[in-house]
């Protein structure tokens, strides 16, 4: 039996005769947890997608137990014994839970009651506290990604691949994720995982591979790795002292305040909570899932509806508003960013100008009927160029695009409607390491423009790195308010969790 | 009868002015303890306001002024009634409010002269002096309808008839530049425009010299009292309780409202109060509620002490607060002399010094 579940040689696949790998040698041992890290766009999904079978090599070969194959489907994949949990999920949103995870595992007759309590069983044991009856669409980022791994585990496969599998989790979430993967290693299931949070390669992974611009860099045992290391192999360049590491040595001044929420409710999220933003700074607005972060900001941007009685009160300035839909607060100059880009952000197939132009739409002069398909190319060339998104022309589709581009067109969208308060929620989310410095410095760029900024963010030393001051959320309500020269990780944490 | 159908859906839906909601405490107003731990210069009775010519701070303490010069205050003007309001005015003058409806300026200090009278123009309730524009005097008559001392009843009855008065000190002309306000407490010229504290309003209007007014300083979650100047440019701005959504219910409800002002002793009301906890039969709230021995700093307050820093342009800079665990609340006033600010919190009878110097280093990093 050859040592190796999975290979592949000289493994290239090209778009529209763009390389997105390019003669990538892998290999995955038995029972081996494996990471591969790359900046996005270096083809790392690209080469996970050729082994669940979702994309077909252009060139090279794949062996699984060192028999040549070509999954020409993800089902075929799955016949072999690969099963991939995707970055941005792909659960039905209508169905339940427990339909998710039993889905094309059908019989000619299925007992509803039957499957929820397998569900629940199942997911018990895991560990993963999600109800079996809930439909997808209702939970959040961090309780679908559990029901995509839950997936994956359940088909019993032999290969499993995570992409970005810890993004969306909290600090909790994440311990039961590596403890989960540690044991599906124990069974003898081979792991590959994509991850953007190196800690989490260096400190899960016994082999470490580094992609960069689709060719294979390295591949070498983690230990033998540090986070240095892996950075320098995947920029090219040392990036660590600028990724996270510098904190805050001065705060900038607050300037006017620009958005008031007072005792804001959303029933059973939001519960009573009260903030302000204010002019010419950054604020950072810290908590763990469900702490109502994100449902917040989506009133204020008129996305999400408060509490019909007694829901509380928005200012912006000295103006009590109310949004029933986006496009008001759009023309008030509120821009929300979303955390969940693929669903939320774009459209896929359209290109970059158009996209970017449909934010200019969103504040189109009232009585204009007629777009222009010129100055459409003209704002998607001016902001490709202004957050420097790289791709192959303004027409490109977003869909092509890596992560981290598609997170610029996000940002983008939103900026051409030349906005008072931006709202970034998880900027950084699912972004490689030299696109998240870029939009940092936007982010302080936009602040020192004079805007009101405001970051959600999950993550520690993101919060820590931009804000002047934070936010701390817990329970549907703002808890704690840091400046940002005495916010430590702990403090934080501290008043996040109690 | 449209309007009366809004109200009636306002109040069902909690929106508009049925809407119970403070702003909170943060960004320039988040909380610290920085009065409650300020030094403790003097101890008074019944305090009433401060002043200071920048060298010298004079307390009103009831009917008599003193001067804060020495090592113990020292009495420089007894009266036969309670002062209500003080001024220093250039050229060693002080200006005195005499239970709310009558304003003395004295040539100097201290002395024995009776000083130029200014009585009527209706007035009531003259709860803050100072300096105006060309030689004039600023005074704020904070209602019509009640007396200074019952200004807890002018809340409840939702008062809006307070004024800004400019005494003319030449031709001894008393003339109205804005009425209307929601209990006017406290006023200061800035530059063209008098910024005047609208307490129940909860915010501070710029007033044009035409009359004309704008918010400065809006949607505050204390209600606003006296200004002063700050040497550095800029204003100190006291505000003598904070907002609860207890209060702005009651306000709400004025079935409930006028049957508590008839039946029940103002001292028990849901009302602000510049001190709280002297009995148990006070309404409860959670700033009573005790957890292992020790008053929840984070509940909301009967009585709070807070003072707010103001640029020039009127944005908080930074506050310094007595939380509800403290005992420094009642704030109303704030004045700066000899490199530091000399605050006083009436609930306790309190004048605090807070060193200047240390306090901008401190506020500022």
């Amino acid at each position: 039996m050859s040592e190796n579940i999975l290979e592949l040689r000289k493994a290239t696949k090209l778009y529209s005769g763009i390389a997105a790998i390019d003669g990538v040698d892998f290999e995955l041992r038995r029972g081996e947890i494996h990471a591969l890290v790359g900046e996005n766009g270096a083809g790392k999904s690209t080469l996970t997608k050729v082994m669940a079978g979702v994309v077909s090599l252009t060139s090279g070969s794949m062996l699984v137990d060192a028999h040549p194959v070509s999954p020409k489907s993800p089902l075929e994949a799955r016949h072999l014994g690969v099963a991939m949990v995707f970055q941005e999920n792909s659960l039905v949103p209508t169905m339940t839970v427990a339909q998710n995870l039993f889905l094309g595992q059908e019989r000619f007759y299925n007992r509803l009651r039957g499957i929820y309590i397998a569900a629940q069983q199942f997911l018990q044991s895991l560990n993963f506290d999600v109800s079996p009856t809930v439909a997808v669409g209702m939970l959040g980022a961090a309780k679908k990604q559990m029901v995509e791994i839950a997936r994956a585990v359940l088909h019993q496969a032999k290969i499993i691949i995570f992409d970005e599998p810890t993004a969306s989790l909290t600090p909790e979430e994440k311990k039961y994720f590596f403890d989960l993967v540690r044991d599906l290693k124990r069974r003898g299931v081979s792991i590959v995982f994509i991850s953007h949070a190196l800690e989490e390669a260096l400190f899960l992974a016994d082999r470490i591979t580094v992609l960069r611009d689709g060719k294979h860099v390295v591949t070498d045992d983690a230990a033998k790795f540090d986070r240095a290391r892996i950075v320098q192999a995947m920029v090219g360049r040392d990036l660590s002292n600028t990724l996270y590491g510098a904190r805050k040595t001065k705060a900038r001044p607050r300037g006017a305040r620009v958005l008031t929420v007072q005792n804001l409710k959303l029933a059973p999220i939001v519960k009573n909570n009260s903030l302000s933003v204010f002019a010419r700074q950054i604020t950072g607005v810290f908590g763990l899932v469900g702490a109502g972060r994100t449902e917040t900001f989506k009133i204020v941007a008129g996305v999400l509806k408060r509490d019909f009685v007694h829901g509380g009160e928005i200012f912006l300035g000295d103006k009590a508003v109310r949004f029933g839909v986006p496009e008001p607060a759009v023309r008030a100059g509120v821009a929300y960013i979303t955390e969940d880009r693929k669903v939320e952000g774009f459209f896929e197939t359209m290109s970059i100008a158009r996209n970017i132009y449909m934010g200019l739409l969103a504040k189109f002069p009232r009585g204009r009927s007629l777009t222009s398909r010129a100055e459409a190319d003209k704002a998607g060339e001016t902001w490709i160029t202004r957050l420097k998104v790289r791709s192959i022309g303004k027409d490109s589709k977003v869909v092509e695009l890596s992560g981290g581009n598609q997170q610029k067109v996000v940002i983008a969208k939103s900026l051409v409607q030349d906005p008072n308060l931006i709202i970034f929620d998880e900027p950084t989310r699912g972004v490689d390491v030299g696109a998240i410095v870029e939009i940092h410095d936007l982010i302080n760029r936009l602040a020192d423009e004079g805007k009101a900024v405001v970051v959600i963010s999950s993550y520690l030393p993101e919060v820590l790195a931009l804000s002047d001051r934070i936010l701390v959320c817990r329970q549907g309500k703002v808890v704690e308010e840091f400046s940002a020269l005495d916010a430590t990780e702990e403090k934080i944490m501290y008043a996040a969790i109690h | 009868m449209i309007a009366a159908w809004k109200r009636f859906a306002d109040n069902m839906l909690g929106r508009g002015e049925a809407t119970v909601t403070v702003p909170t405490f943060d960004g320039a107003l988040k909380p610290n303890q920085q009065l409650e731990t300020a030094q403790i210069t003097a101890s008074f009775d019944a305090p009433e306001d401060l002043a200071s010519d920048g060298a010298t701070v004079y307390v009103a303490n009831g009917p008599t002024v003193l001067a804060l010069d020495g090592a113990s205050p020292r009495e420089i003007r007894r009266f036969d009634r309670p002062i209500t309001a003080l001024c220093a005015l250039p050229g060693d003058r002080l200006a005195v409010a005499l239970d709310g409806r009558e304003v003395r300026v004295f040539a100097s200090a201290s002395g024995a002269d009776d000083g130029l009278a200014f009585v009527g123009g209706a007035m009531k309730a003259v709860n803050a002096l100072n300096p105006g524009p060309g030689g004039t005097l600023l005074a704020t008559d904070g209602s019509c309808a009640q007396p200074y001392g019952r200004w807890a009843h002018d809340l409840m009855e939702k008062g809006k008839t307070g004024r800004l008065l400019l005494l003319d000190l030449t031709t001894r002309q008393v003339r109205e530049i804005a009425g209307g306000l929601a209990f006017a407490f406290g006023a200061c010229a800035a530059g063209d425009d008098i910024l005047v504290s609208e307490s129940w309003r909860h915010r501070v209007l710029a007033v044009a010299p035409d009359g004309g007014k704008r918010a400065a300083l809006d949607n505050l979650p204390a209600y606003p009292s006296r200004i002063s100047p700050a040497a550095s440019g800029g204003f100190w701005l006291t505000a003598f309780v904070a907002r609860t959504q207890l209060v702005e219910f009651v306000l709400r409800e004025n079935g409930y409202r006028r049957r508590m002002m008839k039946e029940i002793p103002p001292e028990f009301w849901i009302a602000p109060r510049l001190r709280s906890g002297r009995s148990f039969e006070e309404p409860m709230q959670g700033a009573h509620i005790k957890t292992m021995g020790v008053i929840k700093p984070w509940a909301p307050p009967r009585s709070y002490g807070l003072v707010i820093r103001l640029n020039a342009q009127g944005t908080p800079l930074y506050s310094l607060h007595s939380r509800v665990d403290g005992v420094n609340h009642g704030v109303v006033s704030a004045v700066e002399a000899k490199g530091a600010l000399y605050v006083l919190a009436k609930g306790p009878g309190r004048v605090l010094r807070l060193p200047l110097a240390e306090l901008e280093a401190e506020m500022s990093a």
